[in-house]
């Protein structure tokens, strides 16, 4: 019986094989003469018949009729503000320029970018915030874009923040985004000058009865208070002489910071701001007029004015009379290109000639309720708030993109609450944060000293040379400064360098200096050699037996 | 002989004909499922899917044998169960497992050959190199002219693909008049096209114009350069070679690195080893609360799993009541926290103790004078978190007891009156004992679904307050799923899967060895039913 079946079984394998097989060649065949074949039909309608090419709308718009097939076709994902206005220029983009625009609705575009793209699934262009850019380059999933002249129509801010560190532009900015200072008009006349000028009127409010608190704090005051902290100098990372973040400056307990959370929590004990942190109460107790002040940010625009309550938005208050006003962060929306683009070229082109032109910002500034970042809309700006959120912005500080900025909200948020509810003193509070986030950055292997060379695999049974993690060629601590291990190294000449906490991010050279020159090793004939590392000249000693 | 052995798979009595076409029936579903399951594989493999494609191949090869071989009739029944237990449960298993020993994550999500591939293609422009703005001709043949003008002297050439640059005039080479902007309106036999149009063509920015020796390719709308690419690999030394300085970078954990520790971007996927597992138990930022987390993360399911059950018995004895009025609006009414989705519940409990304008802060400030700082102190928002779960788990427990009471005998109790037994001792002796036979098991699924209930953590409260003086960021009321979802998500630098996934195997076994320790108390409870 199970040889009749046998034979049966087979052929049954034989004809799914082949009618399985046959299927999957269709898609790829009817794939391949689109980009090639459609090229070299004549293509005059294409053409640029005029000498303008600034402005090429008008003078293409007439010899679309015969196109029939598009030449090529753009992906954009975007949010369903911005899908909306995109899908509106599908239409008249495929008639002037035969290129399809296919608007895809997503969200958590990031998420699913980071999957997608790597499959060769993602789409040309990505909308989003300029601060994705520092792990999706490291991911190598951008590409970089040429302005070319169009940088000039954009404000400076906004092209810094997708600005990366080698230099190069990785996208278009629309938008920006940043805190306002928001007062009720009813019971305030004048916008404060300082923070404690703000807080002295919301206590005369509170004894005449008109209020409950002179400000709540929309969440742990981290993004939400950092106008409140850079008033007073505090900030998160300090810039290297070039302009980029220094990780290992981290300013969190600096003495500005300090400041102003003292500042804070003596407020809080004085019962003009609640110890309490929530974004949907803040908002509600301004809306609702118990509190004078509030910080918020264009996203909540919308319910602030169905609130009906009367406000007026302004920059924010300074420390001291004269003093420089509170500073916000900065975000910036953008257009991203996809480094596994097909299409990389006509991304940046449609990027540059199409949505960098005035009519398009402004379509995207009338639905996206956020300052425009193209000079011509932004000039234009007819919202009053929107400008007057803009002009609170003037000196906003970038949010760091670089991937270290992920270490700091838990711990920062953490420090920010103990030093507020007086759970700590603020001193302590600010410190046990900042050393938090040192060991998340510094990683797992906070405090190793390692000698990474060419001598580790020979030397120690590393997995490969010149690896600053390897356990086996780990210096340890002699509890006097110095670190020291023994290793019996192949004679031979070698080469190597001190490195600290397992990563090349802080590494000594033979000057006893960071990113300095390689140490070099002769080695004669097998030896056991010493090597000590001093933790104050920064310099490694050998010694050879 | 033949016709007997089939009738006996085929069943008893049936005739030879149905047995035949039952034969055939299968056969053809058989058919169908491989013509389906075979192109599916072939698309997976085409698009580079093949580790996806290895348990696709093992539920096509489980499924024919299954339903070609006769003594496997049985499992058929199975078969579509255990197919898609292979496809999303085991599989995904063996992938977390796998991610486990790897570094994926944010600058480690490309595999090896497309990250070199992505790296291969970066380009430089040498110091010596010309950077030119270009316009695009095409003539019918789909050729290519470029009309560049150096960005630095502006002076203008004509660069066609393969052939030395010449320069440009008007009337020389067909070149038409110049528009406003200096360039060219037509050149014969060729079409000017705008930026857009000429992009439209993916070929044309890896076209190679000018002179062979110093080609040109587009590199943006905007520009053309000499550009040449930025590394070389070495695959003997797996290492990539600069160009533009000789620098050897070499692969170093999936990540380009060069002797003084500049890297390549990007990274790519490689398996580290046991460095996730070493890196949770041996960083001192890690330890630090982590047994004050695993300590209220016991405290946290085993007090919900007892308030909630001893609320939800209480209920179902109260209601076991035959004569009770209103007996059943009642019990549909306690059933309503059960029916409305959890997600929504723990938001509407957070609106409803919010210190400021809540509801229940509101009343208890007016009526007392003092109400619970819910979120900012540790022992309240523990309290807070208990009260929500206890209302979004007792209906659970009142359903299931309300059962399990009806099943127990009503002689039992009889027996129990006419022997003097006190209700107390009813309950103690004779319900319990049995209903936990019946429970037990259940109890067991609520602790472990509660010791990982990251919802309401989460969404509750985020874990807060945080703890003061930790070495790392934690809150008094994560549990150890929060606290390293934290770690893995949003405590680091960027997203790391491959921790995330070192973590859940942890976690796992660590649940794992909760349950198994727990069934042996139902085996114990199991023989108290076979003695009663």
């Amino acid at each position: 019986m199970n040889k009749k079946f046998l034979p049966l079984l087979a052929v049954l394998l034989i004809v799914s094989l082949i009618l399985g097989a046959c299927q999957p060649a269709t898609p790829e065949a009817t794939q391949a003469p689109r980009p090639t074949e459609d090229m070299a039909e004549p293509t005059e309608d294409m053409a640029e018949p005029t000498e303008d090419m600034a402005e090429p709308t008008e003078d293409m718009a007439e010899p679309t009729a015969g196109a029939v097939v598009p030449d090529a076709t753009i992906r954009i994902w975007a949010d369903d503000t911005r899908a909306a206005v995109l899908v509106g220029l599908a239409d008249s983009f495929l008639a002037t320029y035969n290129v399809e625009l296919v608007v895809e609705e997503v969200s958590g575009i990031r998420d699913q970018f980071i999957i997608a793209a790597p499959q060769n699934e993602g789409p040309d262009i990505i909308v989003g915030a300029h601060d994705w850019i520092g792990s999706l380059i490291a991911s190598g999933l951008l590409a970089p874009l040429d302005l070319g002249a169009k940088a000039s129509e954009f404000t400076d801010l906004s092209l810094q923040g997708f600005t990366y560190s080698d230099g190069q532009l990785y996208g278009m900015p629309y938008a920006t985004e940043n805190l306002g200072f928001f007062y009720n008009t009813e019971l305030i006349s004048e916008a404060p000058e300082t923070w404690a000028e703000a807080m002295e009127m919301g206590q005369e409010l509170m004894d005449a009865g008109q209020v409950s608190y002179a400000m709540a704090l929309a969440g742990a005051p981290t993004y939400d208070g950092f106008p409140v902290q850079t008033a007073f100098g505090g900030y998160v990372f300090g810039l290297n002489a070039d302009g980029s973040w220094n990780p290992n400056d981290i300013g969190l307990n600096s003495e500005g910071e300090i400041a102003a959370m003292t500042f804070l929590r003596e407020q809080i004990v004085l019962g003009r701001i609640p110890d309490s942190f929530d974004w949907d109460t803040a908002h509600t107790l301004f809306e609702t007029g118990e509190t004078a002040f509030l910080m918020a940010g264009p996203w909540a625009l919308e319910r602030i004015r169905a609130s009906g309550v009367p406000y007026a938005v302004t920059s924010f208050p300074a420390a001291e009379p004269g003093g420089e006003p509170g500073a916000p962060f900065l975000g910036v929306q953008g257009f991203m290109v996809n480094a596994f683009s097909e299409n990389i070229l006509l991304a940046q082109a449609f990027l540059t000639e199409f949505v960098a032109t005035h009519e398009v910002m402004q379509q995207l500034y009338l639905t996206g309720n956020r300052p425009s970042a193209f000079l011509s809309v932004l000039a234009a700006t007819d919202d009053l708030d929107l400008a007057a959120m803009d002009v609170a912005g003037a000196n906003a500080v970038l949010m760091p993109y670089i991937p270290e900025m992920g270490s700091v909200w838990g711990a920062w948020g953490s420090g920010v609450t103990l030093a507020l509810t007086g759970e700590l003193p603020v001193e302590d509070a600010m410190n046990d944060a900042v050393v938090q986030i040192q060991a998340l950055i510094q990683g797992a292997l906070a405090g190793m000293v390692n000698i990474p060379g060419s001598w580790q695999v020979a030397g120690a049974g590393c997995g490969s040379d010149w690896d600053p993690a390897c356990p086996t060629s780990a210096l340890t601590d002699n509890g006097d400064g110095t670190w020291s291990g023994t290793f019996s190294i192949p004679a031979g000449s070698y080469e190597y360098k001190a490195a600290l906490d397992g990563s090349w991010a802080v590494n000594y050279g033979s000057d006893g200096l960071q990113d300095g020159p390689n140490y070099a090793l002769e080695l004669a004939a097998d030896s056991s050699v010493t090597f000590t590392y001093d933790g104050d000249t920064k310099l490694v000693t050998v010694t050879i037996e | 002989m033949s016709t007997l052995s089939m009738q006996k798979i085929a069943g008893k009595g049936d005739s030879p004909s149905a047995v035949i076409s039952s034969m055939l029936l299968r056969l053809g579903v058989v058919l169908v499922f491989d013509v389906f399951i075979i192109y599916v594989i072939a698309n997976l493999i085409r698009l580079g899917y093949y580790t996806l494609s290895i348990p696709v191949i093992a539920v096509a090869i489980f499924v024919n044998v299954v339903l070609l071989i006769a003594r496997l009739a049985p499992i058929r029944w199975m078969a579509i169960g255990i197919s898609f237990m292979i496809l999303f449960t085991i599989y995904p298993i063996f992938f977390t497992v796998w991610v486990a020993f790897t570094n994926y994550g944010d600058g480690h999500l490309l595999s090896k050959e497309v990250a070199i591939t992505q790296i291969l293609s970066q380009k430089f422009l040498p110091e010596a190199g010309k950077a030119y703005t270009w316009t695009a001709y095409r003539n019918d043949l789909g050729d290519y002219v470029l009309y560049l003008v150096d960005t630095t002297d502006g002076s203008v050439f004509l660069a066609r693909e393969g052939e030395t640059l010449t320069e440009s005039a008007p009337g020389v080479e067909g070149v038409g008049e110049l528009d406003a902007n200096g360039i060219p309106i037509e050149i014969e036999g060729y079409t000017r096209l705008n930026v857009l149009a000429a992009a439209a063509d993916p070929n044309l920015p890896e076209i190679l114009f000018g002179d062979p020796e110093n080609t040109i390719q587009i590199r943006s709308p905007s520009e053309a350069a000499e550009l040449i690419s930025l590394y070389e690999y070495d695959p003997e030394l797996d290492a990539m070679v600069s160009n533009a300085d000789g620098t050897v970078y070499r692969n170093l954990d999936g990540t380009f690195t060069s002797q003084t520790g500049r890297t390549v971007i990007p990274g790519f996927v490689a398996t580290i080893g046991w460095t996730n597992f070493t890196n949770f138990f041996s960083s001192p930022a890690l330890r630090g609360p982590l047994i004050r987390i695993i300590g209220w993360n016991f405290a946290f399911a085993i007090l919900t799993v007892l308030t909630s059950f001893g609320l939800g018995l209480a209920i179902a004895i109260f209601f076991n009541d035959p004569d009770f009025p209103f007996k059943k609006l009642i019990r549909s009414l306690l059933l309503v926290p059960y029916t409305i989705p959890a997600l929504i519940t723990i938001l509407i409990w957070r609106g409803m103790m919010n210190p400021e304008l809540g509801v229940i802060n509101r009343t208890l400030q007016n009526l007392i004078g003092f109400s619970p700082p819910w979120f900012t102190d540790q022992w309240w928002a523990k309290i807070a978190i208990l009260i929500v779960n206890l209302w979004l788990s007792y209906p659970y427990f009142m359903l299931i007891c309300s059962g399990a009471l009806q099943s127990i005998p009503t002689e039992l109790y009889q027996a129990a009156e006419v022997d003097g037994a006190s209700p107390w001792q009813r309950f103690r002796r004779i319900t319990l004992p049995l209903l936990l036979v019946a429970v037990g098991p259940l109890l067991i699924a609520s602790f472990t679904f509660n010791f990982n209930n990251f919802n309401l953590i989460y969404l509750f409260i985020g874990g807060g307050p945080p703890i003061a003086g930790a070495s790392t960021t934690a809150g008094h009321t994560d549990i150890l799923i929060s606290y390293v979802y934290n770690l893995a998500f949003s405590g680091g630098r960027g997203v790391n899967y491959g921790f995330a996934s070192a973590i859940t195997i942890i976690i796992f076994l660590v649940v794992g060895a909760i349950t198994l320790y727990q069934f042996r108390y139902t085996n114990m409870w199991e023989e108290v039913s076979e003695n009663v």
